[in-house]
């Protein structure tokens, strides 16, 4: 078991160093000279050459990298092109947002979508299971600035139920945030409850048609108490596994998300630093997702055994 | 069975209770063999495909169809709303909406399907490769994983921050996002496949490693790779109006349906036409392709249709 632990987070090493690499390179890679910017309009070649040896530019590609992923272990992202402050500081300012939508869209999405694959594989065939898979084909299509914009039409300026954009920190109550992140949440939910509704949906056909679920059948148990615990038990691995991939559905929304909703989280900052180049903060952001990305999976990765005792390793 | 039916001779005594004739269950049942019975089994596929088509026609032929030059700016005419004149209004420079529609079709067609094509065929390459070396196995995959551990869209992104605007950039971008899906899928099912008895065989019989590849192996990776695609081409769409709208992939100068909604959104309280009518057709393209995509698959493994 827990070498089974520790060989699982050793795997994840080479694949945050090829992210890493790869994240370093696209700053190496970047137009513009940091120096010459620096420098200034004044500047004579050799200010620019001595501000550039400084820096530590000069140096060969690989060193660079070696210093970089230093600093980064240090939680030194670097300092932003345009705003002159440190990356890690600007992040720190923009996360509480980005996380807030990220964990209501979780769980909104995972309570809605897991009860509604359940019924459609219970219901197999018949109308219920066919508005499910309507619904999970249309949120496969509709992209998420599309629902974004038609419910807050509906919603705050026609209905004017909920506020059009905008978010109010966690600090000034629950209700005034809970308001702001609704229709975001909504929004940005639509393709991951999709997703998992469909892998319920599949997984609980499969062990729907096992042969103990006829036994509990047999031997009297509920529909209900069928359903949800003999069968979504055994179901939960992949549900689960397909809750974590889908997770990269929910970043890469919500930098859209946030966009139309005006929302002044990491989505926004990666938007505005695209606008401006400013590569040092891309750089953080996208270094930042990805290892949360493979973190969530190592975790979901590490509680298998809880969600199903029958896996050891 | 009726009396006129009966052979000759045979005289049926007229008291004599006579079981009604069975019904013949079989007659009816002519299957229908051909394109057209294949449309009719997977009726997804008539209706995504044949809406793509629809897509592609208003794509090929938007000059003729009562459009305008998609980028003529008519400051005097700016916001009309939907009407005679403008049958989807106008955007905030006095630009026909309903002609950049039309014309948007062409830059997001052309990204599905370039996109498609190209992830696909570099993901088959590096599958193929990866499953029958172990050696470039080892390291195609560790850096596939890496890629993977990105989410795509910040990929694509990231990438587009690299570059120009253009329309070869965004394709590039995007199909450099979803190669590493398909590298994994090829090498996936190649795997499987070299497990096969008739490969075996072939390897038993002596057929060579290029030989096995290109006639026993490729062909059977070719009807997952072709659903997979088709799933590819919707999500590229998709990114590419996202990194429109978010000002990183098309230059503002090409109609596309991200850059319309992007020049809509500042007006869209008021003016919401402006962004709904690109936003309904890139909602009906893409899910015409899934539509495709799914009637494809349920095509290619039928015990999947009542599943997925």
């Amino acid at each position: 078991m827990w070498a089974y632990i520790v060989r699982r987070v050793l795997a994840t090493i080479p694949v945050m160093a090829v992210v890493a690499l790869f994240v370093f390179s696209l700053l190496y890679l970047a137009p513009g000279d940091p120096a010459a910017v620096i420098a200034g309009d004044q500047a004579t070649p050799d200010d620019v050459e001595r501000i550039r040896a400084s820096l530590g530019l000069d140096r060969p590609y690989l060193v660079r990298f070696g210093a970089w992923v230093w600093d980064i272990l240090r939680g030194d992202l670097g300092t932003s092109i345009f705003t002159n402050l440190p990356v890690s500081h600007m992040i720190a300012q923009r996360i509480e947002p980005t996380l807030s939508l990220m964990i209501v869209t979780l769980i909104l999405a995972v309570s809605i979508a897991v009860p509604m694959g359940v019924v459609a594989a219970w219901k197999q065939g018949t109308t219920i299971d066919r508005l499910v898979m309507a619904f999970a084909v249309l949120g496969f299509s509709v992209p998420v600035f599309v629902v974004g914009y038609v419910l807050a039409y509906i919603f705050a300026l026609e209905l004017d139920w909920l506020p059009v954009q905008g978010y109010t920190p966690f600090s000034q109550g629950f209700f005034p945030w809970m308001e702001n992140l609704i229709l975001p949440s909504v929004a940005l939910g639509g393709v991951y409850i999709a997703l998992i509704a469909r892998i319920t949906r599949a997984t609980m056909l499969e062990v729907l048609s096992q042969d103990y679920i006829r036994t509990a059948r047999a031997k009297g148990a509920g529909q209900r108490s069928i359903l949800f615990l003999h069968a979504l038990k055994n179901a939960a691995v992949p549900i689960v596994t397909i809750i974590g991939i889908g997770i990269a559905l929910l970043i890469g929304g919500a930098v859209v998300t946030e966009s139309v909703f005006a929302i002044p989280g990491l989505g926004r900052l990666t938007v505005d630093a695209i606008l401006r180049r400013d590569y040092p903060v891309i750089q953080g952001v996208v270094l930042l997702f990805s290892f949360v990305y493979v973190l969530v999976n190592l975790v979901i990765d590490l509680l298998y055994t809880l969600f199903d005792p029958r896996i050891r390793y | 069975m009726s009396a006129a039916s009966l052979p000759a001779g045979l005289v049926i005594p007229p008291d004599l209770a006579i079981a009604p004739p069975t019904q013949d269950i079989l007659s009816n049942v002519t299957p229908k063999r051909g394109f057209v019975g294949y449309l009719r089994r997977y009726p997804m596929i008539g209706f995504g495909g044949g809406l793509l088509l629809v897509m592609l026609f208003v794509a090929i032929f938007a000059p003729f169809l009562g459009t305008k030059d998609p980028t003529a700016l008519a400051p005097a005419l700016r916001t009309r709303e939907p009407g005679a004149e403008f049958w989807f209004g106008s955007d905030m420079l006095g630009r026909d909406v309903y002609s950049r529609v039309l014309y948007g079709a062409r830059v997001s067609l052309l990204v599905g399907f370039s996109v498609a094509f190209f992830a696909s065929a570099i993901g088959l390459t590096i599958g193929l490769i990866s499953g029958f070396n172990r050696f470039a196995d080892s390291i195609i995959m560790r850096v596939m994983d890496g890629m993977m551990s990105i989410p795509p869209i910040l990929l694509a992104i990231a990438l587009m921050a690299l570059t120009r605007g253009s329309v070869q950039n965004v394709i590039l971008a995007i199909t450099i996002a979803e190669v590493p899906r398909v590298s994994r899928l090829v090498r996936g099912v190649v795997l499987s496949l070299r497990e096969q008895p008739y490969v075996e065989a072939a390897v038993a019989s002596g057929t060579r490693t290029p030989t096995i590849i290109f006639r026993h192996i490729l062909p059977n990776t070719l009807a997952p790779l072709t659903v997979q695609a088709t799933f590819i081409c919707a999500a590229a769409m998709i990114t590419e109006a996202i990194l429109s709208f978010i000002g990183a992939g098309t230059p503002p100068t090409i109609p596309s349906w991200g850059n319309i909604m992007a020049e809509g959104r500042a007006l869209w309280q008021v003016k919401p036409y402006i962004v709904f009518f690109p936003a309904i057709f890139l909602s009906i393209t893409v899910l015409a392709v899934n539509l495709l995509g799914d009637g494809l698959r349920d095509s290619i493994d039928p015990r999947l249709a009542t599943k997925l």
